[in-house]
């Protein structure tokens, strides 16, 4: 199956939080500005749905998850084609942007 | 007063990378705020006056100029004809528009647009100012494309392109088809609203039929020689509704010469069709008002891809449908990505927002037959003549189930989020 489920992305989440080194430090005001985008199809409290909700994914969680879409190593067509224009700056900005949102659910 | 102009915002944005600019502030003087008029609310409008008032914490005052009380979408209206939605489920009002974010909701029409005096008037003869306006009416119907078809006698074979009454209307007549009668479909010619839509139609009427009345036929008279995700609706045609359908393009049929109305005939070069329902989709053009605006260009209106701007006139944002957003589909998600654009266009130009560079985005489900669903999308760019492809992808033939019925939740998924990113 080629999505991504809550369980399979709190799965990748915690690889990455042993694996990957930080970036932090992203602009939440210009990650504001490009969740517009994520915002079309990921909603607040859409707790079963097929579409994940991402608002306060932990920084390093987003970081990880966004750039395995990007390196296509994790399989969601869309989520590639949207990743692929994103550089590590913008990535930094949208976890920064989404790590200080209150968790939905 | 001091306006920036189109050059000043594109300068501003163009130098800045991946950074941030901020715009020159217009001085509005205090205690006058800037008024933005916002015609038309569906996808695009309806997310334009959203995120201008959000956005603008109260800065701008934002009014909204919709007829509909009850606004029935247009995407995943096939799906309530295959029987995947209720009525109820694709129909929105704008009670969170007007209480939530504080928008002036006017349930009227907009009947002129007055670009020297920059005021829009109403049906009702109430004259709208603003110091910014967005157009976003989505399309009309050129009825006179179709031979013999018309506005008076459009329900006999309906559109049902803009949603709504029109919809239910097209899924009676279909569920009340005699046994094995024809379904007769013509899709629009190129441009039009939702390419794949006139093919989900018909996958889910096959659907609806298949069930109901599994010897009925439906015959699709095409003025196109090929069509957005043929590969994929052809696979899925013969695939789960056997012989049901039968897809004859221009090039076979000669094209439709004329419709009969009253005895339902479609005439082409090859045969005359006798439909026993069906549904005639014309050619379509930008939403009237538009013509009234004076912001067209043939059928369509041209815009500047930074912003989203009327080519013709720089206080004006065009929208969705009505646009020439070439490479972008005419789409609601569409339409919704150009609406967050143009929003921070607007707030830059009247207030001391900051302006980054536009990024738009698409993705178009579909339907084929029961939790079997396929995509289409692709990632975009402002260029300098119009909007340019980044990445695009598109299911691919021979999917596995399981992966279908995974796309088909994710649209699910989907309607439920921008629904709510327009409405909510």
């Amino acid at each position: 199956m080629q999505l991504v489920t809550k369980k399979k992305l709190g799965l990748c989440l915690g690889i990455f939080l042993i694996s990957t080194s930080a970036y932090s430090g992203g602009d939440p005001e210009y990650g504001e500005y490009l969740s517009a985008e994520c915002v079309t199809c990921h909603q607040a409290n859409a707790a079963d749905a097929q579409i994940p909700s991402i608002e306060g994914m932990s920084e390093q969680g987003m970081i990880g998850v966004l750039k395995l879409y990007r390196s296509k190593d994790l399989d969601n067509q869309s989520m590639q084609t949207v990743t692929m224009r994103l550089n590590d700056e913008d990535i930094a900005a949208l976890a920064a942007y989404y790590s200080s949102l209150p968790t939905s659910e | 007063m001091t306006k920036m102009n189109r050059r000043d915002f594109t300068t501003g944005v163009v130098g800045l990378g991946a950074a941030t600019a901020t715009l020159i502030t217009p001085s509005y003087a205090a205690g006058k705020k800037p008024r933005v008029v916002v015609i038309g609310g569906g996808a695009g409008g309806a997310t334009a006056a959203k995120y201008i008032a959000k956005d603008s914490k109260g800065a701008i005052d934002v009014t909204l100029i919709e007829p509909s009380k009850n606004y029935y979408t247009c995407f995943f209206s096939n799906l309530y004809i295959g029987g995947h939605r209720d009525y109820a489920s694709i129909g929105h009002t704008y009670e969170a528009l007007a209480s939530k974010h504080g928008v002036n909701v006017v349930h009227d029409w907009a009947m002129d647009v007055d670009r020297a005096a920059k005021t829009v008037t109403l049906a009702s003869g109430a004259k709208i100012p603003y110091d910014r306006l967005v157009i976003s009416p989505g399309i009309d119907m050129k009825y006179d494309s179709v031979n013999g078809y018309s506005a008076g006698q459009q329900n006999k074979m309906p559109h049902a392109w803009k949603s709504g009454t029109q919809v239910a209307l097209l899924k009676s007549q279909v569920e009340n088809m005699r046994e094995g009668g024809t379904f007769v479909m013509v899709p629009p010619p190129n441009p039009f609203r939702c390419p794949p839509g006139p093919y989900e139609r018909i996958s889910m009427i096959a659907s609806l039929l298949k069930k109901k009345n599994p010897t009925a036929k439906i015959i699709v008279l095409d003025p196109k020689e090929k069509f957005s995700k043929q590969a994929l609706f052809t696979e899925g045609w013969e695939k789960h509704y056997g012989d049901m359908i039968e897809w004859i393009p221009a090039s076979i049929s000669g094209g439709v010469k004329n419709v009969n109305m009253d005895t339902m005939e479609i005439e082409t070069d090859i045969d005359t069709f006798k439909a026993d329902a069906g549904s005639i989709v014309p050619a379509q053009k930008a939403g009237t008002i538009c013509e009234r605006a004076g912001i067209t260009k043939g059928d369509w209106c041209p815009i500047i891809p930074m912003t989203m701007q009327s080519a013709m006139d720089e206080n004006i944002h065009v929208l969705g449908d009505a646009s020439v957003a070439s490479s972008m589909p005419k789409s609601g998600f569409s339409a919704n990505s150009q609406a967050k654009v143009a929003a921070m266009a607007v707030r830059a130009a009247l207030t001391d927002s900051k302006a980054f560079p536009p990024r738009f985005a698409n993705t178009c489900w579909s339907l084929i037959s029961d939790n079997n669903g396929v995509k289409v999308g692709a990632s975009y760019k402002a260029g300098a003549e119009k909007i340019d492809v980044v990445d695009k992808f598109i299911s691919k033939t021979g999917e596995a189930d399981d992966m279908r019925s995974a796309t088909y939740a994710e649209s699910e998924a989907w309607y439920s989020a921008i629904t709510n990113d327009m409405f909510g």
